[in-house]
């Protein structure tokens, strides 16, 4: 009976034995994952714009760029696997905003507001406004140069949490449907000009590439510089007002920390 | 340690590369369009060819293109040369100042945008206007059509005096379609009244302007109608100048009557959509005459701001409270009051402008009013004293 009960035991820490040599199995190939593991923490700022991917020559001049509160933070983990490359997986959130004020000649716009849709040639001012404020999770390639300097490349997935697309065109006149159409003036009061609002029609899952620089002057403390290039128009397919796709593109610098 | 890799480098003058193509600006576009802007006639004596020397020079409404100059009824139109000012670039042929004959008919004229992709026609038609004695003007709103432009909605046509048919009357249809491409004609707030007091009438409705109306703060289309020119290229911006109210006169009116229906609707907003449960909508009817040219000499036109307010008024008829009529048709029969003296010589010159205009909401051209007021005019008259 006590030798049953002592057989009984032993098979039960035996058993544990198993269970603990397999957790400790996890724990030592997480050890083992970890044990190189490397992550970063970012704050950033970004600055760039919305626009078409090579400028249409209605775009005259660029008249106005607002700088916009284009706030950028996240985490970073790094996996070297090999001792050059590596792979980052991040989390970021950022707000992407624009404000321009640009004038066009001759550009084609067609505004579709309940059903109702006004098209034709603008020559004029406009005034756009953006805001997407989104997670993107960047994955991406990591080259180490050395200790301070790192090259990363490869595509981000975003998700907007929230986003406007809004502004006006002024100053200027439509010719509707085309440059012998009727010809009406708009001026630069409220009442007075174009004013228009996009925000159902941008795409709230967005892509593109990114492509970035660390330099780290110590071994905690570094500046990063990133590209993201948009590569998923910033409006749904649907979208008809503009003929050029627009596509978020936007440089953010800042500093990073190694937390580990 | 090497501060800067050769690839990194390499990298950053692609990416600054990548950019600056992407974003320069290319050379400037030729233009594309292709209007007459101007069009004025130079003749040695301009008393003897034309009523007025203002009317040497029209400015050309960009939707128009007939361009009609009115010269004395004895003027010599056979060797005539009209100028042109056009679009910066284009080309017109044949060419601006070249000499035509005009007894044989309108002349067309075509320009060529500068990018050469566009082309509009226009005919210049010189007419010689002869004084008709009237003793009354009849607007029984029997010639309609849809606009030829668009086939969009319901313009309407006047009798002349010779029997053939004007473009006097306007209306801000034009104007609506810009917010509302996709309504049928008899969704515009003026359209034709299959039922009118008398054969076809006017149908005037205060019409909703959708979203792309209440973006630009204009919430409401009143219907309208009038004697005179509708300038689109100001609906947006100086909306009160697009409606530009009168023809030339050449009779002296005494009495303006006509028959009307008014039901107006509710809730009456303004141009905020904020609403008023106080207010009722109404309907406006009047006839205006006055001086063409203020005390200067130039040419005037009375806009929506100014046509019941205007220094240069000679007399007024106005229905007093248009309002709820119960589906009844109403008889109105005015005296003009006379403000001013008038004076059988300005009319020999074309200068008194005359308009009658409708409007289905009476703050309508300040956004006001009831969205679906509803206006019916019909059997307009006009009655005319003439100088022996």
């Amino acid at each position: 009976m006590l030798n049953a009960w002592a057989t009984g035991l032993t098979e039960k820490a035996e058993a544990t034995d198993i269970e603990h040599n397999k957790s400790s199995f996890v724990c030592q190939n997480l050890k083992n994952f970890f044990h190189n593991f490397e992550s970063y923490g970012r704050l950033g700022y970004s600055i760039g714009g919305t626009a078409p991917m090579g400028m249409p020559a209605e775009i005259r001049k660029l008249n106005k760029f607002i700088l916009q509160p284009n706030v950028s933070f996240g985490v970073d983990g790094l996996k070297p696997v090999s001792e050059r490359m590596g792979v980052l997986v991040g989390i970021h959130f950022e707000n992407k905003a624009m404000h321009i004020d640009a004038s066009v000649k001759n550009y084609h716009m067609q505004i579709t507001q309940g059903g109702q849709t006004l098209e034709g040639m603008f020559t004029g001012k406009n005034d756009s406004h953006a805001v997407q404020w989104t997670f993107t999770i960047p994955i991406q390639a990591v080259y180490k140069f050395n200790d301070r300097w790192k090259l990363k490349v490869g595509p981000y997935f975003s998700y907007l949490t929230s986003c406007n697309f809004d502004g006006f065109a002024y100053d200027g006149y439509l010719r509707v449907d085309d440059p012998t159409g009727a010809k009406v003036l708009l001026g630069s009061t409220e009442e007075e000009r174009g004013n228009y609002d996009f925000k159902d029609e941008i795409r709230k899952c967005q892509w593109g590439l990114g492509v970035g620089v660390d330099y780290f002057f110590t071994r905690k403390f570094g500046v990063y510089a990133d590209l993201n290039w948009g590569l998923s128009g910033f409006f749904k397919g649907s979208f008809k007002t503009l003929d050029q796709t627009l596509f978020p593109i936007y440089g953010t610098i800042g500093i990073a920390y190694k937390i580990k | 340690m090497r501060f800067f890799n050769n690839n990194i480098i390499a990298i950053a003058i692609f990416a600054l590369l990548a950019v600056t193509t992407t974003s320069c600006f290319k050379e400037e576009p030729l233009n594309a369009e292709c209007d007459i802007e101007k069009a004025w006639l130079h003749v040695d004596d301009v008393d003897a060819m034309f009523y007025s020397a203002t009317d040497t020079l029209i400015n050309v409404i960009s939707t128009e293109d007939k361009i009609i100059f009115n010269l004395r009824d004895g003027a010599d139109i056979t060797a005539l040369a009209p100028q042109f000012a056009i679009t910066a670039g284009a080309t017109i042929t044949p060419a601006s100042g070249s000499a035509h004959d005009f007894s044989q008919g309108p002349v067309t004229y075509t320009v060529t945008s500068e990018d050469g992709k566009w082309s509009r026609k226009y005919t210049v038609q010189c007419n010689r206007v002869s004084h008709y004695v009237v003793a009354e003007m009849n607007f029984d709103f029997e010639h309609f059509e849809m606009d030829p432009v668009f086939n969009k909605f319901y313009i309407w046509h006047n009798t002349l005096p010779d029997g053939s048919l004007g473009n006097d009357w306007a209306s801000g249809n034009e104007g609506f379609k810009l917010s509302m491409s996709n309504a049928k004609p008899d969704e515009y707030p003026t359209t034709v009244l299959m039922q009118g007091y008398d054969g076809h009438g006017v149908l005037l409705t205060t019409r909703s302007t959708g979203m792309l109306g209440k973006m630009s703060k204009k919430p409401i289309a009143a219907g309208n109608m009038f004697l005179g020119k509708f300038d689109i290229s100001k609906a947006m911006t100086k909306t009160m100048e697009a409606t530009e109210f009168g023809v030339p006169i050449s009779a002296k009116p005494l009495r303006f009557s006509g028959y009307y229906q008014y039901s107006p609707a509710s809730p009456f907003i303004d141009k905020n959509f904020v609403e008023y449960p106080n207010r009722v909508d109404a309907g406006d009817i009047y006839s205006v005459l006055y001086l063409n040219h203020d005390a200067d000499g130039n040419p005037v036109v009375l806009y929506g701001d100014n046509v019941l307010s205007s220094d240069l008024i000679v007399a007024v008829a106005r229905v007093k409270n248009v309002g709820e009529t119960h589906g009844e048709w109403i008889h109105y029969d005015i005296e003009y009051q006379y403000l001013k003296e008038f004076d059988y010589t300005i009319m020999e010159q074309r200068g008194y402008n005359f308009t009658v205009v409708f409007s289905s909401s009476i703050e309508g051209a300040t956004f006001e009013g009831a969205i679906g007021s509803t206006l019916k005019v019909d059997k307009v008259r006009v009655t005319c004293e003439t100088k022996e």
